[in-house]
């Protein structure tokens, strides 16, 4: 039976090689992540094998209400007895309960919504409703952010690397660095239509901006007429501890996109949720921007069943409690191991370790692995470790995880190679 | 321990084996980049000049300023030219330490992948 396992396992390891990755196969066995995703529950994966992991990964953050959560499938096992995708042309009551139901939730005076399938697609659209209701061209963006591999939101990734082979990009795009807010003031020019930006950078590394930061973005915006974008992609539906992150600093963006964890990681579903004023821009046009698979009556049934699980259960309150008891083990690991973890970033349950120099993420990785936990370092930087875990994760679970970066970094103190970065 | 002439040799081999790989040559022919490799224990160093997928040159010593610097003992690296070793086994160990940005770290994999697929 094991046997049989482990040949299923080697199998669908070179199909995907052969047929879509033979890279990403690579670099997956080489970090001890060769795991083929079977059973899944809560806050944890099981590989093909039988052996378990807890996921502080999740896609990144797309598991918020955990992995296979009963009442979201319940949910969409519903939805299915009755709908279909339904037609991108027509109206329907789950997107109309789900663009209402988002209007109530988000900050402020956001009140509209366009949907759409993923990420990307979602901040695709913010910027094009920038550029159509201002009229001006120029859109500024952080060094380090990620927005997606789509066509605007491509322009907008602080990344050279996962650009440049695909130049020439949309032009009128400025980068400016991320919690500065002088080059936010001179970036400014009259053809600025929006700066985009997370609130705390995700893939970048957990980089939370000065408190200052967000509140002093939105006042220029408002004094040069500039929208202002939150890209809460990563950082929405409770990860940091409140229902958006924007909310930590008081500050209301004009347009808001919003995508993974929505779709309770059962049914692809993104959000653009803008200011009414902005709803003028499709009067005129109503079917300027359009998604065939955007809003599926599947995914917005799905969508309201992540909101309405995350509010019930207050999973932002639990989000701050996992969040704390992850810091106070942490703070520990800081005393016993200043020679590998710098410094933790953290708002809740969106978590960054800052390490000592990059080549200890790829090789905590696979300690991590080993130990089973699967925790993988950022893509823009690998001395830096982002922990993602589902707001349903156990006191019980952090201790596990905890431990288990104990021992990884006990393990790894006494090998070759430590506190040079050369 | 390898000699300075042992590596020398395991360069000039692995310079064949990248610049007669014609699908490498066509995957990296948007990648220019100068490397040094460093011995640990010899103190050897080592420069490779690498224009647009081609190895134009290697030689003995540090020359200019490098792109991607390597650090591993003297006998890694030679396994690691002649591909009797996975790099990325001994970068995941410690063994081998890479100065460089993702994607070169990444690029200088994929090379080892094309030339020996089962290393």
């Amino acid at each position: 039976m094991e046997q049989d396992l482990k040949r299923v396992k080697e199998t669908a390891l070179s199909d995907f090689s052969r047929y879509l990755s033979p890279m990403k196969v690579r670099t997956i066995k080489a970090a001890g992540l060769d795991i083929i995703e079977d059973k899944r529950e809560g806050a944890c994966v099981w590989d093909i094998t039988g052996k378990k992991y807890i996921d502080c990964q999740t896609g990144s953050g797309i598991m918020n209400v955990g992995r296979r959560n009963n009442e979201i499938i319940s949910a969409l096992k519903d939805a299915l007895d009755k709908y279909d995708i339904g037609v991108f042309l027509l109206c329907s009551k789950p997107k109309a309960d789900l663009a209402k139901k988002l209007a109530e939730i988000t900050p402020g005076d956001l009140a509209c919504t366009i949907f759409g399938v993923g990420g990307g697609e979602a901040n695709d659209a913010a910027i094009k409703i920038a550029r159509g209701y201002t009229m001006k061209k120029e859109i500024i963006y952080t060094q380090k952010a990620y927005h997606g591999h789509t066509g605007f939101a491509l322009s907008a990734i602080g990344r050279e690397s996962y650009k440049e082979p695909f130049e020439p990009l949309v032009p009128g795009f400025k980068m400016i660095p991320f919690g500065d807010i002088e080059a936010f003031k001179k970036a400014v020019t009259d053809d600025t239509a929006a700066i985009i930006l997370e609130p705390i950078q995700g893939e970048g590394g957990i980089n939370i901006p000065p408190d200052n930061y967000l509140p002093a973005v939105r006042k220029i915006c408002d004094e040069h007429e500039i929208l202002l974008i939150f890209d809460e992609i990563q950082t929405g539906f409770g990860r940091t501890g409140k229902m958006f992150a924007s909310e930590h600093w008081g500050v209301v963006p004009d347009i808001m996109t919003v995508a993974k964890s929505l779709s309770g990681g059962l049914y692809p579903i993104s959000a653009t949720i803008f200011k009414q004023e902005i709803q003028d821009f499709f009067i005129p046009h109503p079917f300027i921007h359009l998604s065939t698979f955007g809003g599926s009556d599947l995914g917005c049934v799905v969508g309201m069943a992540v909101i309405d699980y995350i509010q019930k259960n207050d999973l932002s309150a639990h989000a701050n409690a996992m969040g704390k008891r992850f810091r106070s083990g942490f703070d520990r690991l800081i005393k016993d191991f200043p020679t590998l973890l710098l410094e933790v970033r953290q708002k809740g349950l969106m978590m960054g370790l800052q390490y000592t120099n990059e080549s200890i993420g790829p090789r905590l990785t696979k300690k991590m692995a080993e130990r089973g936990v699967i925790a993988i370092y950022t893509g823009n930087d690998p001395s830096i470790c982002r922990l993602m875990p589902p707001l349903v994760i156990t006191p019980e679970e952090v201790d596990y995880v905890l431990n288990a970066l104990e021992d990884s970094m006990k393990e790894l103190s006494k090998e070759a190679g430590l506190g040079k970065n050369d | 321990m390898a000699t300075k002439q042992d590596i020398l040799e395991a360069l000039a081999d692995y310079q064949v084996q990248c610049n007669d790989n014609k699908r490498l040559r066509k995957m990296q022919r948007d990648w220019s980049k100068l490397i040094h490799f460093n011995a640990d224990d010899t103190e050897d160093k080592f420069t490779m000049n690498c224009v647009k997928g081609e190895i134009v040159s290697f030689e003995a010593g540090a020359v200019g300023a490098p792109d991607i610097i390597v650090s591993a003992k003297s006998e890694y690296l030679c396994d690691m030219f002649w591909g009797d070793l996975n790099p990325s086994q001994k970068y995941l160990q410690g063994e081998i330490r890479v100065k460089a940005s993702q994607e070169d770290i990444v690029r200088l994999d994929a090379i080892t992948m094309i030339i020996w697929p089962d290393a």
